[in-house]
């Protein structure tokens, strides 16, 4: 027989048993009625997607809570000499990412990395870096600006900078600013250090431009402000007894006036008649972003003015001057200055201006 | 989901040539049964349409070999396959049928596809090829190996 033929006859006496497709009938049936109860079930279909929906969810709350707690700056550390550069900090303090706003600032940063670190390290690794050590010969005015959301956080990155040894080691000082400035300041290409000097430059100079300033020294800078300062002043007193505070005012104006007996003092606005009153005058901005930078003079020292209200720490100098730089919010009565609260004594003490919020 | 009409006329229509399948693969009606309902199982839940009866039939052969396949493969330690199960069904096989079934069983397990398919279901090489995803000249030598040994174990005369 022909080989197809024999094959096919050897299979064709297989067959499936009745009792083969009967079982397979009973079990189809049975695999029906457990996908019908599973298609067409009391759960709607969206409801059984729940937990896969809940799971989505989660992932994607973690990931934005991730993103907004490490890539979203909330505060800016603002390091000037003549390198200026700034940190970006993410809301637990570390540094994000850091920007030189001029030629010396980034040769400093080429050597460094400061990403993810703590911003007090961060600060610490600039300042004492190899390359920044020659900015910090001689008088240079080495600032520190801060500026956060909120008051607290502020105060608290102060405080950790003023602690740390790149602070305290080179007599850095430092100070809050209003953190709607960082805005402006990056506008202009300017750190916000420079930006916060360059403000109070600029209402004694308005030929001056952010352009200049990003050329400038810090401690040029200073020292032009101390300079235009100090020429409404003309008279130097002895006298014995200045009093002098500092206004409060709700747009963070404010003035600091000092009269110090006899004696003449000066304030800003250049009345240095030997009466010895300062103004400080306040100009501000939506509420006190700015307090007014007050003089005072008591005798011949001691007034200061602080420079945008809030804590900006006035200082005083020997020739009665001095002004600081703060931020107050809306919401923060902005201290313009106290002129010479202690001082006017008329032995050429330097005032204590203190601003506070 | 097939309705139970449409399951039960493919199980009428297509359980000898699965029983045949499973048989050169499996050669034991417990085995044959598990593989049996999982094809069909299969067939229920597949809501993809068929172009034509021969699709159909032909995605019950590719799925019924698959099946065997995986089943093989999941019980690799399983008992070795006996032969005895056999024995109900070769009361009713004509020895001399029998004998070629046998030779057909003991092939290795790589001919009996195309033997099948090409003597019992009638399909020509380049259908197989496609069926089995193999190269039509894989199964040109296939087959004529397959037949070589045939002949060999039966003698002359196939």
């Amino acid at each position: 027989m022909e080989a197809k033929g024999r094959i096919r006859q050897a299979f064709e006496s297989i067959e499936a048993g009745e009792k083969l497709k009967a079982s397979t009938e009973s079990f189809l049936r049975e695999a029906r009625r457990k996908e019908e109860r599973k298609r067409g079930g009391v759960i709607p279909k969206l409801l059984r997607r729940v937990p896969q929906l809940a799971c989505a969810a989660l992932v994607l709350a973690l990931g934005i809570g991730g993103y907004v707690m490490l890539l979203v700056p909330v505060s800016y550390v603002s390091i000037d000499v003549n390198p200026s550069i700034e940190l970006e900090l993410n809301r637990i303090d570390r540094v994000i990412s850091a920007k030189a706003y001029n030629e010396d600032g980034e040769k400093v940063l080429e050597a460094l990395s400061l990403e993810w670190k703590h911003y007090t390290d961060a600060v610490d690794l600039v300042v004492e870096s190899k390359r920044m050590q020659p900015y910090l010969a001689g008088d240079a005015a080495l600032t520190f600006t801060v500026a956060s959301g909120s008051r607290q956080r502020e105060a608290m990155l102060l405080t950790g900078i003023r602690n740390c040894h790149g602070c305290a080691g080179y007599g850095g000082t430092s100070v809050g600013t209003d953190v709607d400035m960082v805005e402006d300041a990056h506008e202009s290409e300017l750190s916000l250090g420079k930006y916060a000097a360059y403000n109070i430059l600029r209402q004694y100079d308005d030929t001056i431009t952010a352009e200049d300033c990003r050329n400038m020294t810090m401690a040029e800078i200073r020292s032009l402000i101390r300079e235009h300062e100090n020429c409404g002043e003309n008279h130097e007193t002895d006298g014995n007894e200045g009093d002098g505070n500092g206004s409060t005012g709700d747009h963070g104006g404010g003035h600091g006036a000092g009269s110090g007996g006899d004696g003449g003092s000066t304030g800003s606005y250049g009345d240095g008649h030997g009466d010895g009153r300062g103004y400080g005058a306040g100009t501000s901005e939506d509420g006190g972003n700015t307090g007014g930078h007050g003089a005072g003079s008591g005798g011949d020292g001691g007034s200061t003015g602080s420079y945008g209200g809030g804590h900006g720490d006035g200082r005083g100098h020997g020739d009665g001057r001095g002004h600081g730089a703060g931020s107050s919010q809306e919401d923060h009565i902005g201290y313009g200055a106290s002129g010479g609260q202690e001082g006017g004594r008329g032995h050429g003490a330097g005032g204590h201006g203190a601003g506070t919020n | 989901m097939r309705s139970e009409a449409e399951t039960n006329r493919a199980i009428r229509q297509y359980s000898d040539m699965i029983r045949r399948i499973c048989l050169y693969h499996l050669k034991n009606a417990a085995d044959t049964e598990d593989v049996f309902q999982t094809v069909f199982l299969k067939y229920l839940l597949y809501d993809g349409a068929f172009e034509s009866a021969e699709h159909e039939k032909a995605w019950f052969i590719r799925v019924t070999v698959n099946a065997c396949k995986d089943y093989l493969k999941s019980l690799f330690r399983h008992k070795a396959l006996c032969l005895e199960d056999l024995a109900e069904e070769a009361a009713s096989i004509p020895p001399r049928q029998h004998e070629v079934l046998d030779a057909v069983l003991a092939l290795p397990a790589k001919y009996k596809d195309v033997i099948y398919l090409h003597y019992y279901e009638g399909y020509s090489a380049a259908e197989i090829g496609k069926l089995l995803r193999r190269k039509e000249n894989t199964v040109y030598s296939l087959l004529s190996r397959g037949r070589s040994i045939l002949k060999e174990t039966l003698g002359g005369d196939l």
